[in-house]
């Protein structure tokens, strides 16, 4: 649909030269993912929806300086950013690209300032680390904040309706207004070919189209039962949408007087269209008696020859309503999207009501302010006292409208409050407060994967494994979260579980990065390292800011000992995320390798502040230490790795290590016997306790932990060592050379 | 793994060779290395020596003894050497007395084995490690392949792939020896 819709704004636009159509036009194609025509078309524009739609365009170019100045640009420093929340909300990521991590988090919490259900802001804030407690954003205040959101609208739509030609400069309504024709391109998907043509040739005769980008407004695009509700109540397409902030636009207005007569006569015929279409025009149909419904219509006509601004704000009206006050973020974002709709579904049998109302209400110069609660549904009363401003409906909505909000916020305060407590790396904090949302919340693909993901972090590998393969019965379909999945399945090495799901991530969906990921890991399992770094490569060209992909590349060049190009890999990464521990582990790991012991000992550390929960860090940092011969802190290190995770042998394991080197034999002993506990059937123990027995000149039980651990089967090398440390039993250690301890 | 070794040599070829099959811990090593060899015919150079394809093969145009060198930018440890020779389609161009030198450089090559294959079909394997059991690998700059003579006393030499193999970098630094358990492996490292 989006080559029809493209060909006919571009007749528009050459029919009608003007920003606004140039605005529907990009729009067009950033609905069909063409940005580099929306960017070249919108270059040098100055309305605000078109320079939110150029830095857009510009941000998916990755054009990020263009971007920056489109939004705010250099020499009107108090200039507004266009198009409210979303744009602060695609500043804020402009400045986390570009490193600017202050001024990044100032936009976003102004985008959720201003739209409290912008669930991405706060998304973005928990992974720069500097989100507030769930609680206090998603709380009372921001519900009082949607609510004052909807009922501005309702005002402003009402006053913009008394006065004709004068608009009201209001922003959020603006916003709302602009989803629908977009979101017409998007609904349209249904709907007869025939009636999209008629929509847009009254479009396109009519005025210019201010329908800004619907996915990327303030509010979430209605939904298309809503939309269905406006188009049947109000009179022309309500395209003529033209509550744009800018003088230009009015003019525009102005200047196409002529061809609204055309539109008039088109208008009876789509309307009629989408009534018969509209699910919800039947629905509401059954709510309204007949003449009521044939008058609204005829009232919208009416009112539509007499006053042609006011038509099509009465078509805002509607829209208005529809407009959901449930903005979400990003169409990406699953559970707004699910409650937007739900919300939208039980709204809007009301809202056509209540575009019915207003229809009503169109010639009477209804004086705003009135605050009456008249009571709702009595229709008939409405129409009696036509005086009586329609305060009633709005109040009635405003109360559901609250509960409502605070409904949602409730839900997006548990899921805030999780989502920041995993990103600062509370895992268990985490884990507790996703454990509070309500079960058929829980048991949906987004929380369980993160549920996984806090359990990745803690280094539980098996309940990962368990909560990652639950989110992917609940969603198949969803890659969220599915590379951690696949390292974890890495790490218990699950081959086979390993290449099922690559597999089908790659069946699934294959130019997502995470599936790549997945495929990489598969091969590195198998050590097959330079297919797995190709791997990797193709999931960082598919999503160059995605910051694992790029870790991931770090270590398989570490694998192949290609040092340099692993520092980089990693650097790259963490100029994506500077909190990505994984990262700033792998770096330390580098420089552990090439002996620069204090690098390495800084970047362990910077890895276990920013995730103090991992035990494999913590011993990590603990060899780090002993490296640099700080054996007592090191010790430290390796009780508190032992501590945090009474299931992780390693810490043991290098504990072991340290106290040898410092040579408490017994301690060291008594610690290996724990750990042949934990895996009787490890050679590395053996040898090092063989090895121990030997300092301490005690042959036998030396030469029969060397015979144990050669049982059990060692690698290649360690066999040469073991078989030349029983040669030379006899032998003082000082004399051998050895050279790996 | 087919052994061949010192003395009487079998380039033992069962069926099994055709196909090439090395530990997991070791890995091809010579990627990044420099190949040069003694002299070649137009068309049959140094790169079919490396172009995983059996089907072409460097044929050498010059005295004997023809020389493969191998120089690595950095001390290597190596263990393995494969060569894809074969008696059926070269007849009198397959190697038959081969031997390994190792060194800093051209100036202090020394040998570290001497091996004879007979009628060799498929890859042969050739372990560098000593008589020793310390010594699996040898750590050295650079390697020399060098064909002494050839079946039914061929002047000219046909090799149809070499590979070299060392050992794979340990997955943890600073550790006496490697985990062998999975209980051990699982926690060993942040990926």
């Amino acid at each position: 649909m989006y080559r029809n819709a493209i060909f006919m704004c571009e007749r528009l636009c050459a029919e009608f030269p003007s920003e606004t159509n140039l605005q529907l036009l990009a729009s067009c194609y950033l609905q069909n993912n063409q940005s580099h025509c929306a960017y070249y078309i919108l270059k040098g524009t100055h309305m605000a929806q078109c320079r939110y739609l150029f830095a857009l365009s510009c941000f998916q170019m990755d054009l990020l300086n263009e971007a920056e100045a489109a939004l705010r640009p250099p020499n009107e420093s108090s200039a507004e950013v266009p198009n409210g929340a979303a744009g602060h909300y695609l500043l804020g990521l402009i400045y986390r690209y570009t490193d600017r991590r202050q001024n990044a988090i100032h936009h976003f919490n102004q985008a959720l300032s201003m739209d409290p259900l912008l669930w991405a802001a706060y998304e973005e804030l928990c992974i720069l680390g500097a989100a507030e407690e769930a609680t206090s954003v998603f709380s009372e205040g921001a519900s009082l904040c949607i609510e004052k959101q909807y009922m501005h609208d309702e005002l402003s739509s009402k006053s913009s309706q008394a006065s004709s030609d004068d608009h009201i400069v209001v922003p959020n309504r603006s916003l709302g207004v602009e989803d629908v024709s977009p979101r017409q391109l998007k609904d349209m998907h249904g709907y007869d070919v025939r009636d999209i043509s008629r929509n847009y040739h009254g479009a396109a005769s009519n005025q210019p189209l201010n329908g800004g980008p619907a996915t990327f407004s303030f509010y979430n695009t209605p939904s298309p039962m809503a939309t269905q509700s406006q188009l049947s109540g109000v009179a022309p397409p309500p395209i003529c949408r033209n509550a744009q902030l800018n003088g230009p636009n009015l003019r525009a207005f102005g200047a196409d007087s002529s061809p609204r007569s055309v539109v008039n006569s088109a208008v009876p015929g789509p309307r009629r269209k989408f009534v018969d279409e509209g699910k919800l025009r039947k629905v509401s149909e059954r709510l309204f008696s007949d003449s009521r419904q044939r008058r609204s219509m005829r009232l919208g006509g009416e009112s539509l020859v007499n006053t042609n601004s006011s038509a099509s704000v009465a078509s805002g009206n509607g829209t208005n309503h529809s407009s959901k006050y449930l903005g979400g973020p990003k169409s990406s974002s699953v559970v707004s999207r699910s409650v937007t709709i739900r919300k939208g579904q039980s709204w809007a049998s009301e809202n056509s009501d209540e575009g019915a109302h207003y229809d009503i209400y169109d010639d009477s110069r209804l004086d705003i302010t009135t605050s009456s609660s008249s009571p709702r549904g009595d229709a008939r009363s409405l129409e009696q006292e036509g005086a009586a401003r329609p305060s009633g409906p709005v109040v009635v909505s405003g109360s559901r409208v609250a509960a409502g909000a605070s409904e949602i916020l409730g839900l997006l305060m548990i899921l805030g409050e999780g989502y920041r407590l995993s990103c600062l790396y509370r895992c268990q904090d985490a884990l507790d407060t996703y454990i509070k949302l309500p079960k058929k919340h829980y048991n949906t693909g987004w929380v369980l994967s993160q549920v996984g993901k806090a359990y990745f972090e803690m280094v539980d590998y098996m309940e990962a494994d368990s909560a990652f393969s639950l989110a992917r019965l609940a969603s198949p379909y969803s890659l969220e979260g599915m590379d951690i999945h696949s390292t974890v399945l890495y790490h218990l090495k699950e081959d086979m579980k390993l290449s099922y799901l690559a597999q089908e991530l790659i069946s699934t969906d294959r130019l997502a990065p995470q599936s790549w990921c997945a495929m990489g890991n598969c091969y590195s399992l198998q050590k097959d390292h330079e297919t797995a770094l190709k791997n990797f490569q193709r999931a960082v060209q598919l999503n160059s800011r995605f910051a694992y992909a790029h870790t991931l590349c770090g270590h398989e060049y570490v694998a192949l000992e290609d040092f340099e190009n692993g520092i980089k890999s990693y650097r790259s990464a963490l100029q994506i995320d500077s909190r990505h521990y994984n990262a700033w582990h792998g770096l330390g790991m580098v420089y552990l390798r090439q002996e620069k012991f204090e690098f390495s000992e800084h970047h362990f550390r910077l890895a276990f502040q920013i995730n103090p929960r991992s035990s494999v860090i913590m011993s990590y940092l603990g060899t780090a230490l002993h490296t640099l011969k700080k054996n007592k802190e090191a010790l430290e290190m390796m009780e508190r790795a032992i501590l945090a995770d009474k299931k992780n042998p390693l810490p043991l394991y290098q504990k072991a290590n340290i106290l040898v080197s410092v040579e408490n034999f017994e301690g060291a002993l008594a610690v290996l016997e724990e750990l042949k506990e934990f895996a009787p059937r490890e050679s590395s123990i053996y040898a090092l306790m063989g090895r121990i027995y030997k300092r301490c000149n005690m042959y036998d039980k030396a030469m029969l932990h060397f015979g144990l651990a050669l049982d059990l089967k060692p690698s290649a090398t360690d066999v040469a060592v073991i078989k030349a440390a029983i040669e030379k039993l006899h032998v003082p250690d000082e004399l051998e050379d050895e050279d790996a301890l | 793994m087919a052994e061949s070794s010192e003395g009487e040599e079998e380039g033992n070829l069962t069926g099994g060779n055709q196909h090439l099959v090395v530990d997991d811990d070791l890995r091809e090593m010579a990627k990044k290395a420099a190949w040069s060899v003694s002299s070649c015919k137009p068309g049959n150079g140094v790169l079919s020596l490396r172009d995983d394809n059996l089907d072409t093969y460097w044929q050498s145009d010059g005295a004997q003894p023809h020389v493969v060198n191998i120089q690595f930018q950095k001390k290597v440890k190596l263990q393995l050497v494969v060569l894809y020779v074969d008696f059926k389609l070269d007849e009198s161009y397959t190697p038959s007395k081969i031997s390994i030198r190792a060194g800093d450089g051209f100036h202090n090559l020394k040998e570290i084995k001497a091996v004879e294959l007979v009628k060799p079909t498929g890859w042969v394997y050739i372990s560098l490690s000593g008589s020793d059991p310390r010594e699996t690998f040898v750590n050295t700059f650079m390697l020399q392949i060098d064909v002494l003579s050839n079946h039914l006393n061929g002047r000219d030499t046909h090799v149809r792939q070499v590979k070299v193999y060392g050992l794979r970098l340990n997955p943890m630094p600073r550790q006496p020896f490697q985990f062998t358990s999975t209980e051990l492996i699982t926690y060993s490292t942040v990926r």
